[in-house]
């Protein structure tokens, strides 16, 4: 868990920090040297592109750097957002037990509405719809809460990795 | 395609902590065992067949000054591709599903400031007529990980 997503403040960037994040939001090269084909880019030199990239790994700005799997090849075929109706006393101690759950990937509060009372939120994955259902009781087992909805999902209509910064913003 | 034991130990390797190092494949070769050639070979291939997607940084959206939030929308079947069409419009939106509920269509939306994504979902709801779309930005995150062991 990284306790830092729960932090409100935002960090103070460089203009050639944000160029560096530009630089690696989407997909990095697959070369012998692909830091050195981005710092070109950048008109840097690539000692100092690496530095600034263990920067922003250190200060937590970069929660993960690495490779992002297409879930459905990558052995776990199914998945489920299980959306959990739970106390508000309890839950702090539900969500830590929901995260314990080697199989949840993701576990957030949010807060509830008038049309749609769920306040917690896991996404459960599993070897295929059945398995998720038993993995979801089980996690209703242990954190005693009974109230909670599956929703799987049915069909991608977009998946991408945001783009936080183009070069024009960073020039500014 | 059919995954081998190479494969298979780049993609447990590579998911987190990508060497930030001149020669990463390099680093990786001699972590795992085999030859830079072989490395760059089969996580071309795989990127390539798409089991993996991407290579780079994910973020942490409110250390770089944005917010985000999932938004869930009631959509009548017969419109859900154009309502999906319009919210995917949207750069700050980057995951949208159709999901097994009254509840149907659920995306996320990161943007510079509530106030603009609230905007953008008022603009939504009047360029569609879907009325009631939920916005339900997280308050407390218990755990994030995406890494997948194969």
């Amino acid at each position: 868990m990284n306790k830092d997503q729960n932090l409100k403040n935002s960090e103070t960037l460089t203009s050639l920090e944000k160029q560096v994040i530009a630089s690696i939001q989407a997909d990095i090269p697959i070369v012998r040297h692909p830091y050195r084909h981005i710092a070109r880019q950048l008109n840097i030199a690539e000692e100092q592109l690496l530095d600034i990239l263990r920067d922003l790994v250190q200060r937590g700005i970069i929660r993960r750097f690495g490779a992002t799997l297409k879930h459905q090849k990558s052995g776990y075929q199914a998945n489920v957002m299980v959306a959990w109706h739970v106390d508000e006393n309890r839950v702090d101690e539900v969500g830590n037990i929901m995260a314990s759950f080697r199989r949840v990937s993701h576990c957030y509060h949010r807060n509830p509405t008038a049309q749609w009372r769920y306040n917690l939120y896991t996404m459960v994955h599993g070897k295929d719809e059945k398995n998720c259902r038993d993995i979801a009781a089980k996690m209703a087992k242990k954190a005693n809460v009974d109230t909670y909805a599956m929703l799987f999902s049915r069909r991608e209509l977009k998946k991408t990795s945001m783009t936080y910064f183009n070069s024009a913003d960073a020039e500014t | 395609m059919k995954l081998n034991d190479i494969d298979k130990a780049i993609l447990n390797r590579i998911q987190s902590d990508f060497p930030i190092d001149s020669n990463p494949f390099g680093a990786i070769a001699d972590e795992l065992g085999y030859s830079e050639e072989q490395i760059l070979e089969h996580t071309l291939r795989l990127r390539q067949s798409g089991i993996i997607r991407r290579i780079g940084a994910n973020f942490v959206p409110h250390k770089l000054g944005f917010v985000s939030t999932l938004c869930a929308a009631k959509v009548p079947e017969d419109q859900i591709d154009a309502f999906a069409k319009t919210v995917n419009r949207f750069e700050g939106v980057t995951h949208n599903y159709q999901r097994e509920n009254e509840f149907n269509i659920w995306f996320t939306f990161i943007g510079k400031s509530m106030k603009e994504i609230e905007a953008a979902l008022n603009k939504i709801k009047n360029e569609t007529g879907i009325k009631t779309i939920l916005n339900l930005p997280a308050t407390k995150v218990f755990k994030i990980k995406a890494e997948f062991k194969v």
